[in-house]
């Protein structure tokens, strides 16, 4: 198994700083949602991992959490993620995209 | 190059994979886009076998994105881990043999004006520390004498990342490497003062921990050698493989770089600042009104 980003919507959606999505190293892999958080009752959207892109790398979690000091990335392994974003899913609109969660798991 | 190299061949579009059609339908093309709305648009770089965490990559993006026109931009690239990505954008790239990439630029770019005119179509050189300051320094310093118009981006990552751990002209005197196990003997070259000792009209040293910093030097690299003359920038990018940073800390890292030897600094001839004040509206070079001025008496 390996880890991906994973955030916490919670958090994310509560902050509106939109940070992380400029720091990842690999293009479209930290996405951000309008949605995302408001379909919950947040106030802001939220950033959310396409995680079939994210190589694991971790730095989002330094610049979530030193940075913005928000601490919503943790990383996770991707089979104790229930639900994730994956490219596929993935639909661009004109200011934010939108994301239909499935399962990260194969088969 | 323009924007129907972008667009879908008649009858084709739905056998194109998805993220093709999110970069034809949602791409930056033919639109202006920021690193502030990273994440909402589909990128022109895709996938790409660099390292996990590598702060070049995310060098890379940045550019990518703050390129003013991507539709008429070409990259030029060579040996060594950039290209391994820079190739993976939907941006045509030239790769020169390791060393030749500021001399394929210049005729690429000289090219370009006899086919296109007055017509901007902007050649963009991204290699690594060895690529730009060894191996190809003749043809990079010869580039700048010449005053061709283009823009030069070291990637510096103060080694040779992409073959295991060689030391450079860039890398820092007694850093020890795997194949440099003695310590390096010698200073960092200077190649900024290089530059301007060579005529370029525009110079600067940046580090990704600063992604708006990253996007405002790109344009104005890119829109100044336009037509002023050749423009450089020097990007801190370390590689976290052969200086062994947790990749959780390459940002960290890159501050403590920036803060140690790699301040923000930025050179733009007065030529430079005239023309992208009258052509482009930049207003930061117009005179400070009076009372902006801190009184020194
Ligand atoms: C003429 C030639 N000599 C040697 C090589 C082998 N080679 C490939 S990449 C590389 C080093 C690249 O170092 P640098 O330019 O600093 O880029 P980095 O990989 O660090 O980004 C070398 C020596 C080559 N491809 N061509
Ligand atoms: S840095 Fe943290 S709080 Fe800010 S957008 Fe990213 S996940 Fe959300
Ligand atoms: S772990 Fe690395 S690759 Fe994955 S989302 Fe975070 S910064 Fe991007
Ligand atoms: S070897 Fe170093 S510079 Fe090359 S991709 Fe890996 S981390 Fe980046």
């Amino acid at each position: 198994m390996y880890l991906v980003a994973n955030v916490n919507v919670e958090i994310c959606a509560s902050k509106s700083c939109k940070l992380c999505t400029q720091y990842c190293p690999e293009a479209n892999t930290i996405q951000y949602s309008e949605e995302m958080g408001k379909e919950q009752g947040f106030k802001y959207g939220s950033a959310y991992i396409a995680v079939d892109r994210c190589k694991g790398c971790a730095l989002c979690v330094w610049v979530c959490d030193s940075l913005a000091k928000n601490n919503a990335i943790k990383m996770t392994m991707i089979d104790q993620l229930p639900k994730a974003a994956l490219t596929d899913n993935i639909t661009y609109g004109d200011k934010s995209t939108t994301a239909v969660l499935a399962s990260p798991m194969v088969g | 190059m323009s924007l129907d190299y972008v667009k879908f061949s008649n009858g084709f579009e739905k056998f194109m994979p998805k993220e093709y059609r999110d970069m034809v339908e949602h791409g930056p093309f033919g639109k202006k886009v920021t690193v502030s709305q990273m994440g909402s648009f589909k990128e022109a770089l895709e996938e790409h076998p660099m390292c996990a965490g590598c702060a070049m990559t995310l060098f890379i993006r940045l550019a990518i994105i703050a390129f003013p026109n991507p539709e008429d931009t070409i990259t030029v690239g060579t040996a060594g881990c950039g290209r391994l990505a820079i190739s993976q954008a939907a941006i045509p790239f030239v790769y020169g043999n390791y060393g030749d990439q500021n001399g394929v630029a210049s005729g690429l770019s000289r090219g370009l004006r006899l086919r296109f005119g007055d017509k901007p179509k902007d050649v963009v050189v991204m290699a690594g520390d060895g690529g730009t300051a060894d191996i190809g320094f003749q043809q990079v310093l010869h580039s700048w004498f010449r005053k061709e118009r283009f823009t030069t981006i070291m990637l510096d990552n103060e080694v040779y990342g992409n073959t295991g751990g060689q030391e450079s002209g860039m890398t820092n005197r007694g850093a020890v490497l795997k194949m440099a196990p003695l310590g390096k003997k010698f200073e960092k070259m200077d190649m900024l003062q290089m530059a301007k000792v060579a005529g370029c009209a525009y110079v600067a040293t940046v580090v990704p921990n600063n992604p708006r910093r990253v996007e405002s030097v790109i344009k104005k690299a890119v829109l100044i050698a336009r037509e002023v003359g050749s423009t450089y920038i020097q990007a801190y990018t370390s590689c976290n493989i052969e200086y062994a940073i947790p990749t959780d800390k390459v940002m960290e890292d890159a501050k403590t770089v920036e803060n140690d030897r790699y301040q923000f600094t930025e050179y733009v001839s007065e030529e430079a600042k005239q023309y992208l004040t009258e052509r482009y509206g930049y207003k930061e070079f117009l005179p400070k009104p009076a009372a902006a001025i801190p009184n020194k008496a």
